[in-house]
């Protein structure tokens, strides 16, 4: 226990405070302790949004000549005729994306956390094996798989079954291959929370007569849903502005809300409809935060 | 260690200091981007030479050449390596725009390499300045048709260096070359074999098969509306959207594509796996064209405009062409070490009646870039 410690364990108990000159050294401190990562955060997270809130207005502009404070983007955007159409078809996809790789994910995580014994971490490095090549590489491996000429499609018609379009360029694709590249990613939280289970609750559960199914319903389960929810979100708030997957697997229909927020600023040059979009999606995820956030305790998470 | 932070965060007056700050960094950090914003807009657009400059001799040397990857190598620069200047500095962009991004937010260069519709752009971000043609030796050799494009104001912003169309590639088991048109890729009896680039060209494409009656760079809203509504109709018979563009090429070599939106290098990577023709649409072929822009502030400027007349050497044109297929805008590049085949289909034998209307139609600035792009936004996402 430091001497920092103790100071605020006298508060807590009604006993004297610490001294002026105790409270400035605590003070300095945790400043120094903060300083480090609340410049990153300022830095690289909040003066970037404020940025991209400027654009989003008019109040910062790329050209010069355009410097004027407007709300026309929003206005374009929320009353446009596709945007949010588009934005609520991500948070589908993104929904099933995430439900699809957490269902997929589980049994991975239960198996190594609970099932592989010593070999646990050995296996915990093979699954994370693929993450050592490139994203794009691992992406468009699938077109060698799902493609016209690919693997499934010439063995469908090597058993007289016609080729089946839709395994590539669809919106299939896209679920497939975000589901595959984000499975490991969702198998290391629900790693973490079931290795920290305490195992005689299992144990327990086995001595009062629960059978496996009921054991895991009833204890494994509801102690692993904090890693659960926690993996559930890391999916689920980066697929909604992926636009890298959709533009390469998703064909004609892969149009998603970050493939908007791609054009505007790249193909339309239109920083303020672009930032409008950003900002929304960014508000958005903020929320869907708050929502999680009341459904998990992410100190438990961390604990 | 938990506890301290703890402390921390549950103290009100921690969470006032950390508001405080927070709210002063971020407030500088926007002051002092729109400041420089601010000063952008007053020094105005295109940024006019100025009248004393040091010598050739006294200039740094080290060009900074910001480009395409692939334009770096020697055989583009070779005359200019061999009167013994310093290798030049190159850095990449992977599109225009992003180009533009950068250098609005301060990147420097001394030579960029934009297509002919942003010209405007750079000119208004005030990041350029005219050319000397005088100082450029082949100048009076390169295509009048091509080098217009690169002028505002009859100054020469953009020294026009390389040329290409969008054109269509059909496959000829499938398709009648005969028909000739862009209406290839909307049509009904090719279903799910035509590919679209992921581009608003597409909408233009499509002005020029429906024959609207304003300018297709600049078209009335009603006229986008039309050709939205009919890319969205012929939506239905595409196979993809292509990206990247070796993909397409598989595509077509594989028999998935039968007509796809191509630049002539398509064809010329093709030719020798599938029966393909490359079409240059009776509506006129879309054209563009890029070349060398010139810094405003550069310290390079004689440097720069010695390796503008090396880019447009007839031997490199012969180069780019041969090995890019691409076009290159020096009218004198030696046709007779050009594939036949090649110069039939670049047009090459008339460059110049080939890059005007109503052959082609060239690439220019485009006032509502931001209309287009959402009308193809809602084509994509229909």
């Amino acid at each position: 226990m430091t001497e920092l410690d103790l100071s605020i364990e006298t508060e807590r108990r009604g006993r004297p405070v610490p001294s002026r000159r105790r409270r400035g050294r605590r003070g300095a401190v945790t400043a120094g302790l903060l300083s480090g990562p609340v410049s990153y955060l300022l830095v690289f997270f909040v003066v970037p949004v404020v940025m991209v809130a400027c654009y989003s207005v008019g109040l910062l502009t790329l050209l010069p000549q355009d410097h004027y404070l407007s709300l026309r983007a929003w206005h374009d955007f929320l009353f446009g005729s596709i945007y949010m159409g588009v934005f609520w078809k991500s948070v589908r996809m993104s929904l099933g994306v995430s439900i699809t790789s957490v269902l997929l994910a589980y049994p991975v995580a239960y198996l190594l956390a609970l099932v592989a014994g010593r070999r646990k971490y050995t296996l915990l490095l093979v699954i994370v094996a693929p993450f050592l090549t490139s994203y794009l590489l691992r992406v468009l491996a699938w077109r060698v798989i799902l493609g016209e000429q690919g693997v499934v499609n010439s063995f469908l018609k090597l058993v007289g079954i016609a080729p089946q379009g839709w395994l590539f360029y669809s919106q299939f694709a896209v679920y497939l291959v975000l589901a595959y590249v984000w499975v490991p990613f969702v198998a290391l939280p629900i790693f973490v929370s079931l290795e920290a289970l305490d195992l005689s609750l299992l144990e327990a559960s086995n001595d009062l007569g629960a059978s496996r199914w009921t054991t895991f319903r009833r204890v494994t389960l509801p102690l692993s849903m904090p890693g659960v929810i926690a993996a559930f979100v890391f999916v689920f708030i980066p697929t909604l502005g992926e636009y890298v997957t959709p533009l390469l697997v998703g064909g004609p229909k892969g149009f998603m809300f970050g493939n908007g927020i791609q054009n505007a600023f790249l193909q339309g040059f239109d920083w303020q409809f672009g930032s409008a979009m950003s900002m929304f999606l960014i508000g958005a995820v903020m929320v869907l935060m708050a929502v999680f956030g009341r459904f998990v305790s992410f100190r438990s998470v961390s604990e | 260690m938990r506890s301290e932070l703890d402390a921390v965060l549950r103290s009100s007056l921690g969470r006032r200091a950390f508001l405080k700050y927070l709210a002063i960094a971020g407030g500088t950090g926007v002051l002092a981007a729109c400041q420089k914003n601010i000063t952008a807009a007053t020094q105005g657009g295109g940024a006019s030479a100025t009248e004393t400059r040091p010598p050739l001799e006294s200039e740094p040397g080290v060009l900074h050449a910001y480009e395409w990857a692939g334009f770096e190598v020697k055989p583009l620069w070779r005359s200019y390596a061999a009167k013994g200047y310093p290798d030049p500095k190159f850095s990449f962009f992977t599109n225009t725009e992003q180009a533009l991004a950068k250098t609005a937010g301060g990147y420097t260069w001394d030579i960029v390499h934009p297509e002919v519709g942003y010209v405007q752009d750079y000119f208004n971000l005030g990041a350029v300045q005219p050319w000397d043609t005088s100082l450029i030796s082949n100048f009076p050799d390169l295509n009048p048709a091509l080098e217009k494009a690169g002028q505002l104001d009859g100054k020469q912003y953009e020294i026009v260096t390389d040329w290409g169309y969008s054109g269509v590639i059909i496959r000829t088991d499938h398709a009648d070359p005969s028909i000739n048109s862009y209406s290839y890729l909307f049509d009904d009896s090719l279903a799910g074999h035509i590919s679209w680039f992921d581009t608003p060209w597409i909408l233009l494409q499509a002005g020029l098969v429906l024959g609207v009656e304003s300018d297709i760079f600049d078209m009335t809203p009603q006229d986008l509306e039309t050709c939205k509504n009919y890319c969205i109709q012929k939506k239905k018979n595409l196979y993809n959207i292509w990206v990247d563009f070796t993909q397409m090429w598989d595509d077509v070599r594989q028999g998935n594509v039968w007509a796809a939106y191509a630049w002539p290098d398509a064809w010329v990577n093709t030719r020798n796996d599938a029966p393909v023709a490359y079409i240059r649409p009776k509506e006129g072929v879309l054209a563009w064209g890029e070349g060398l822009m010139l810094n405003a502030n550069t310290e390079n400027y004689y440097h720069a405009h010695e390796y503008a007349n090396a880019w447009t050497m007839p031997q490199t044109g012969l180069w780019v062409i041969n090995n890019y297929g691409y076009g290159h805008s020096n009218l004198k590049v030696d046709l007779s070490k050009v594939d036949p085949a090649v110069v039939r289909a670049f047009g090459l034998d008339d460059p110049v009646g080939n890059l005007s209307p109503p052959a082609a139609l060239m690439d220019r600035y485009q006032p509502q870039r931001d209309a287009y792009n959402r009308a193809w936004d809602e084509v994509k996402a229909a």
